[in-house]
């Protein structure tokens, strides 16, 4: 097994192309998302509850990257564009993977 | 007297019929607490059909349609979408306590149209086998877009101006959708960078594309036997369905007005009326102009005191990042949506009483 680094972001569902961008741009090879629901400071939202266009859901992103730095990175740039106006958490996780070529660039 | 005796008999009679009773149904659920819930693609299932069903209609009429009869109630509908939402920046944006940002985002999503609300007027129409123009629906984006843009651009110029120092014009600054508002003076070619940005995405938007792809299938195409077969029969029962969420979704929006400014509440109830008579106005000249049927002042009247609920609040969202959406939504879904539903009766009633059905 490899280590490498998981950023996850859970955000609006109506940023997700724009955050995405951010990741891509942030050199990672991929991503996973998700639709998600929850509490947080901004309030409850619900994945599954018919809304207004689908515009009150959020998503989870998961993004695996080689290396720590990459995953600041990244981070730094969705929060710095988006946080300020749109409800989001991030955070890092160290995980363990199988093929390492996956993720390099 | 009696013009007063005969809206109210309308209104108690309409309350009594599938479109207003489920709706009323779906907000005792809620109110109840009940856990009734319809999965979210039921919900995207009906919402398509009504759609494309409103499209199709609007736009197999359309090819029998006389060309000036068409474009001046377009015309008509694109300014009532913008008054509106300049109605909603000299009150709502200039409250105590609301957010100019705030404000200009609610008003542009009362001026946009609720498909739903239009697709409920149309079903109480037929049911009293009022005739209205076919090509009704077609006048939907007119609206929709004129109100969302005029919104959009004069949020982001009064912020802008808000936020530059410098008196003279100066500068390249670009902008995007869903960027940083602060910069220079804008510049015209900018302008038109941001009005096109927003006509993007609310052409891409699902309701506004799905519409469209109906038109154009009932201009160019032949969808005759299957809107006969499968839309038409379907609209009624589906769009029970419909009000049932849409009344259960505006209970559980309600909540979230208790933090946002009293003014919301106000504006709310108070502005779908007040929109509604300006669609029935515009109407009522676009009646004696072109003979436009008293179903089909109606109808306008519907759609300018509708708010949009499917593709205007993520538009919103993307375009004005800065606006509280707790603010708009909770307004518009919570009350707007539901006082224009429950208003449809009084424009039969108006209507009858001032042309005749």
């Amino acid at each position: 097994m490899y280590k490498a680094t998981k950023l996850v972001i859970i955000t609006e569902r109506v940023i997700l192309e724009g955050v995405t961008d951010l990741i891509e741009a942030g050199g990672a090879t991929g991503w996973t998302h998700v639709d998600a629901g929850g509490r947080g400071s901004r309030g409850k939202r619900s994945a599954r509850r018919p809304g207004v266009g689908g515009m009150m859901g959020n998503v989870k992103i998961e993004v695996i990257v080689s290396d720590h730095e990459k995953a600041e990175a990244i981070m730094t740039s969705v929060a710095d564009q988006y946080f300020g106006n749109y409800s989001g958490i991030t955070y890092i996780e160290p995980v363990e993977i199988l093929r390492p070529y996956k993720f390099a660039v | 007297m009696d013009l007063l005796l005969d809206i109210l008999s309308t209104m108690v009679a309409q309350f009594q019929k599938p479109t207003l009773a489920f709706l009323i149904g779906g907000m005792m659920l809620a109110a109840m607490g009940s856990k009734f819930e319809v999965p979210e693609p039921v919900y995207k299932f009906i919402v398509i059909l009504l759609l494309l069903k409103v499209g199709i209609g609007a736009g197999i009429s359309v090819r029998e349609a006389d060309f000036v009869e068409l474009v001046i109630p377009a015309i008509g509908a694109a300014i009532v979408g913008v008054v509106i939402v300049l109605i909603g920046m000299r009150t709502l944006a200039r409250w105590r306590g609301v957010s100019p940002m705030d404000g200009m985002a609610t008003a542009g999503l009362f001026g946009a149209v609720s498909a739903s609300t239009l697709a409920a007027g149309m079903a109480m129409l037929d049911g009293e086998g009022i005739a209205y123009e076919g090509f009704i629906g077609a006048l939907y984006p007119f609206m929709d877009i004129a109100a969302l843009v005029t919104a959009i651009v004069l949020a982001r110029l009064s912020a802008k101006r808000k936020t530059a120092t410098a008196p003279t014009p100066s500068g390249d600054g670009t902008m995007t959708l869903g960027g940083t508002v602060a910069g220079p003076v804008p510049d015209p070619s900018e302008h038109w960078d941001l009005v096109r940005g927003i006509l993007v995405d609310t052409l891409r938007s699902p309701a506004i594309s799905a519409l469209l792809l109906g038109l154009a299938l009932g201009i160019f195409a032949r969808p005759d036997p299957v809107y006969e077969s499968f839309y038409e029969p379907l609209f009624r029962g589906l769009l029970s369905i419909l009000m049932l969420i849409m009344g259960m979704e505006a209970w559980s929006r309600l909540s979230e007005l208790r933090k946002v400014a009293h003014a919301y509440i106000l504006y709310g109830l108070a502005a779908p009326l007040v929109h509604g008579a300006l669609g029935f106005l515009v109407g009522l000249g676009v009646h004696h102009i072109t003979g436009f049927s008293a179903g089909g002042v109606v109808l306008l009247a519907v759609m300018a005191a509708s708010s949009s609920d499917i593709s205007g609040p993520p538009t919103l969202r993307g375009a004005l990042p800065k606006a509280n959406p707790s603010a708009y939504v909770g307004t518009s879904t919570g009350l707007g949506t539901p006082v224009a539903i429950l208003s449809i009766p009084l424009f039969m009633a108006l209507a009858d009483a001032l042309i005749g059905f």
